[in-house]
């Protein structure tokens, strides 16, 4: 009796203390739940026997088949070219991203920090480009790409988009943030500007590069339009235009897509785990 | 005044000249290229371009399929806009009442944007199929199976949902942020005038995240007159052009139909459109922050 007592109230007391936050706990499993919903999806369904792909939330067994299948083909399919696009997708997002971030690095740095003729023109000149509208000069840039001889290349699909407007907006911000002193210093003991850049810009822009090279490689992976227009044969196709362009005919093989789109999505999630320590602490960068 | 150096000065061109050449080639070129296209009729590909005058622009006004597109970011907006807010101000919310792991949190939630529009299509494609568990469920309980991607409304939905999804993690961190920098005495003052937890949401959170709500809405509104990949994979722009959107239009006209003069006059209404519309709301933005003692 005398234990009944005691601990009821204590319970109580429990449920208060802990009660808000089983709560809070429960909502965001739940969201997440949500948020991850349709990624799970994707890799069960891709697990799933054929007759039970998009008709069992959870298959009753699991088997590679849909792999297999995508990889080897079939008597009357004849297998796409699928690690040839991942492998695409790979080359293509990875250099793209690169000339990116030391475009926008050199650019901004020289824009934030040094002083030459033209600067400021040049600077107003970037924000008018940030604003103007892309799609503007989506016809006329692949009527270039293809005077170029860039049509159907790889080239055609990276240079158009080696440059990028808001990394380079994104640059000048840090560098003008970062203390000045410290590169006059540098300056100072006689080092000339590419030794300034090397031994003390770039280390120092580690974090907020990881970041702005993280949205720059997501956006860059998931690109539909320009890559499906600028690439028409296989061998080139990066492996988000390969879905796109495959759903059609591939409709009735459900699982292999979903294959194939488990290889697309994995990678870039788990870049962006590794990353996830320098991605929370520079988002709020980016914001500003 | 320090002298400008020549060393600098020859640096700083150095450093910026990758910009320069390519600014050059792939966007003043384009640029005016683009004003060349927009007055020609050509088909990409034959030596022969006919000078139509404003015959494009004046073709695009009274073109079905353009009306369609033109109204579409409208229909999907009326969903999207409450439906991302919504889940966006709830995930801010929700990752800043927890004192540790909000990092984590706001992780997980960003996931969505990581998502490719074609494979979440596939998803969706799968979900909404006849034969899908979710419309054994709801044909459970209704009686008849929802055609979902040929309904044009039920389309709509679909799509604003996809797209709310995709987006809500990231605008929760922008919220996140906004949250994060109100000061907390202004809740405590609240609490002593006797204001509940409702109450100090409307009268405090909200005007206080004057800033990132203005940011979220320019960006959520932007993004409406560029959706391209969602009813390219899941609808083709229809049933009966209910879900064409500009992006597809122009896709289409351009690639397709082969008629590079007449896409790019539907490009330059898209950006007019996307100037009229997010110059309104970041009038009425203004105005609202005004209300609350926010400055321009």
């Amino acid at each position: 009796m005398e234990r009944q007592k005691l601990t009821w109230p204590r319970f109580v007391r429990l449920a208060d203390k802990y009660g808000v936050m089983i709560l809070r706990w429960a909502l965001a499993l739940v969201g997440i739940g949500f948020a991850t919903a349709p990624y799970l999806y994707m890799i069960l369904q891709s697990l799933a026997p054929w007759r039970e792909v998009n008709r069992r939330l959870i298959p009753s067994s699991l088997t590679t088949r849909s792999y297999e299948w995508l990889l080897q083909g079939s008597a009357t399919a004849v297998a796409r070219p699928w690690l040839r696009g991942f492998g695409n997708s790979v080359l293509v997002t990875s250099l793209s991203t690169l000339c990116m971030l030391v475009v926008a690095m050199l650019a901004g740095y020289a824009l934030a920090r040094l002083r030459f003729r033209g600067r400021e023109g040049i600077y107003k000149f970037i924000l008018f480009q940030m604003f103007y509208p892309a799609i503007i000069l989506l016809v006329p840039q692949f009527l270039i790409v293809r005077y170029l001889g860039l049509y159907n290349t790889y080239a055609g699909m990276i240079i158009p988009r080696a440059v990028n407007i808001w990394a380079i907006f994104m640059y000048v911000s840090f560098f003008k943030s970062v203390n000045p002193a410290m590169l006059e210093a540098a300056r100072i003991d006689g080092a000339s500007e590419t030794q300034v850049l090397f031994r003390i810009v770039i280390p120092l822009s580690r974090s907020i590069t990881a970041v702005i090279g993280l949205f720059l490689f997501m956006e860059r992976w998931v690109e539909l339009l320009w890559d499906l227009i600028v690439v028409q044969e296989y061998p080139m196709m990066t492996l988000n235009v390969m879905i796109a362009t495959m759903s059609g005919p591939y409709a009735s093989y459900p699982g292999p897509l979903y294959a194939a789109s488990v290889i697309l999505t994995v990678p870039i999630i788990l870049i962006f785990l590794v990353f996830s320590k320098h991605f929370t602490q520079g988002f709020k960068f980016i914001l500003k | 005044m320090k002298r400008l150096s020549r060393g600098e000065g020859v640096t700083g061109w150095l450093f910026t000249i990758p910009y320069l050449a390519y600014t050059i080639i792939f966007f003043v070129l384009p640029f005016l290229w683009g004003l060349l296209l927009l007055v020609s009729e050509w088909n990409l590909i034959s030596p022969v371009r006919e000078f139509v005058g404003l015959g494009n622009l004046l073709e695009a006004l009274q073109s079905r399929r353009v009306h369609a597109a033109a109204l579409t970011p409208f229909k999907i907006m009326a969903l999207f806009l409450p439906a991302v807010l919504i889940m966006s101000l709830g995930i801010a919310v929700l990752i800043n009442s927890f004192k540790k792991r909000q990092g984590l949190l706001a992780v997980a939630f960003f996931l969505p944007y990581l998502a490719s529009g074609v494979s979440m299509s596939l998803v969706v494609k799968g979900v909404v199929s006849y034969t899908s568990p979710v419309n054994k469920v709801i044909s459970n309980i209704i009686g008849f199976v929802p055609d979902w991607l040929g309904t044009p409304s039920l389309a709509i939905l679909v799509i604003a949902l996809m797209i709310a999804w995709r987006f809500s993690g990231y605008y929760a961190l922008i919220f996140l942020s906004g949250l994060q920098s109100i000061p907390g005495e202004l809740y405590e003052a609240a609490q002593i005038d006797g204001a509940g937890r409702i109450k100090s949401f409307f009268k405090i959170t909200l005007p206080q995240l004057y800033p990132a709500l203005y940011s979220v809405l320019i960006l959520a509104v932007g993004l409406m007159f560029g959706v391209f990949t969602e009813p390219y994979m899941l609808t083709g722009g229809g049933p009966n052009l209910a879900t064409h959107t500009w992006y597809l239009e122009i896709y289409y006209q351009a690639f397709s139909t082969l008629r590079a003069g007449y896409a790019s006059s539907i490009a330059l209404y898209n950006a007019i459109a996307v100037f009229i519309v997010v110059g309104i709301v970041r009038r009425i933005m203004q105005a609202w922050g005004r209300a609350h003692g926010w400055e321009d």
